[in-house]
């Protein structure tokens, strides 16, 4: 939409953010900012706390304190911002979470219809080219049952990017997905970081990290512990944990 | 004691009579059950904490009495607060107020049973809740809801029996109209039995068809 505006200043600033399940305190006063067509992922060990990080910048976790400044503006859910907030932040999660009563085409088409207004035929016009930008054209009216893993993904991948997103959350994108088919994920993440996305990815795939990302951060027991370019962070990393971590990932 | 297949020959007409009564007044209190039901699990679901405790003391009072006892109450009580209902309304209102409960329970544990991620991603793209449950947690749910909905209604069609307690001439009161006149006990009830069987096998029947085709 944007074309070849030229950003300025940070899409995404974080600041204290905290997370508690109950008494349970999960993300202890995370900070980072965040620029423009900037691709960051985040890595560490399961249950680092990573996953609830990305779920708190959009609000599907409300955050327990802190603050989010997104596109400029600092998020008040007492304003009624979360929907507009969610509208601009597409998300992909581990389970794909894609509608199994609709159609590939459907579970594209949907949301701009109804959060949008988006006349039936241009969504569905829309649903088709994202379809086929993820390799999809010839499953547009299977439904997910009858898709693979990897297929359901880029699903969601393009019905998140019906929204016209500023930013792309990924949330384990591969977990989930057969090894074989797992490239096929990757491809269209690769692709939509070339045409200069805002991305944060939690990942696993050191290979992703190292080809896409700008920035790793690196988190544990729900504290960013280290940060960097992916060959700072990979090669030379500065934390004990980092390094055990990495070594165990690199083992796998 | 012999079964006197001539009998129940003889007094299939009336029987079916009864029958008939049984088949109808399960319709009615399932069509009004099921709308009641749906509309008290929504709000007990959705509806906010007053109406969420209220449609929970409904669903846990109705759930806890006999059903029989609701029937009474309706019928040979509420005349007494000046509201006198014909004995299928009366019968009917009862059911359907009994099995509304029942049903909102089966809607509740329908729409838990679809993933939470289902919500989440609702959410992610921007929906209200109130968009994401009709686009995409009720067309879920409806699937879902059809094999126990279908196990209820087979339910309905026995607890109708109940009426007979309040004099309705239902398949089973009909069949002890014909015990009492022929001093033969056995072969009317077990040729209500048979029919009583007609009617729920089918049902249940068509509910685990539809439950194979969900899974």
């Amino acid at each position: 939409m944007d074309g070849d505006m030229q950003p300025t200043g940070m899409i995404l600033e974080v600041k204290d953010l905290r997370k508690s399940f109950g008494s349970l305190e999960v993300i202890h006063g995370v900070s980072f900012t965040m620029s423009h067509k900037e691709r960051l992922v985040l890595m560490g060990p399961s249950g680092s706390g990573k996953s609830t990080l990305v779920r708190c910048l959009n609000w599907i976790e409300p955050p327990t304190s802190g603050t989010v400044i997104f596109d400029g503006t600092a998020v008040d859910p007492a304003k009624g911002d979360i929907r507009k907030l969610r509208e601009d932040i597409g998300m992909v999660f581990q389970q794909f979470n894609v509608f199994p009563h609709l159609t590939a085409l459907q579970n594209v088409a949907l949301a701009p219809q109804i959060v949008k207004k988006t006349p039936k035929a241009e969504a569905e016009k829309e649903a088709l080219e994202l379809l086929a930008k993820v390799g999809l054209s010839h499953r547009a009216g299977y439904k997910p049952g009858q898709m693979s893993g990897g297929e359901q993904q880029r699903v969601a991948i393009a019905r998140a990017l019906a929204m016209h997103p500023k930013l792309m959350l990924f949330d384990e994108p591969t977990s989930s997905i057969d090894v074989e088919l797992i490239h096929e994920v990757l491809d269209v993440m690769v692709q939509l970081a070339e045409e200069g996305m805002t991305m944060i990815v939690v990942t696993h795939e050191m290979g992703f990290a190292k080809d896409v990302a700008d920035r790793v951060i690196f988190m544990d027991q729900g504290s960013i512990i280290e940060t960097g370019s992916p060959s700072d962070v990979f090669e030379h990393p500065q934390q004990e944990r980092t390094r055990s971590f990495l070594s165990k990932v690199h083992l796998a | 004691m012999k079964l006197d297949f001539p009998l129940i020959w003889q007094k299939l007409p009336f029987l079916l009579g009864g029958a008939w009564t049984t088949f109808s007044l399960t319709c009615v209190s399932m069509l009004f059950a099921t709308i009641a039901g749906l509309l008290i699990g929504l709000l007990n679901m959705f509806g906010g904490k007053v109406l969420g405790a209220i449609t929970r003391v409904y669903i846990e009072v109705v759930r806890g009495t006999p059903a029989l006892l609701l029937i009474c109450i309706v019928y040979f009580a509420l005349p007494s607060a000046g509201i006198n209902l014909p004995q299928f309304t009366a019968a009917a209102v009862s059911l359907a107020a009994c099995y509304a409960a029942y049903i909102a329970e089966v809607f509740r544990s329908a729409v838990e049973s679809i993933p939470k991620g289902q919500t989440e991603a609702a959410f992610s793209l921007g929906m209200s809740r109130m968009q994401s449950l009709r686009y995409v947690i009720l067309p879920q749910t409806f699937r879902r809801i059809l094999p126990p909905l279908a196990n209820e209604f087979a339910a309905l069609i026995k607890d109708t029996s109940l009426v007979a307690f309040i004099s309705m001439e239902d398949l089973l009161y009909r069949s002890k109209m014909v015990s009492a006149s022929t001093f033969d006990y056995l072969s009317p009830l077990l040729g209500a039995a048979m029919i009583y069987l007609a009617m729920t096998l089918p049902i249940m029947q068509w509910s685990r068809s539809l439950e194979r085709k969900a899974s």
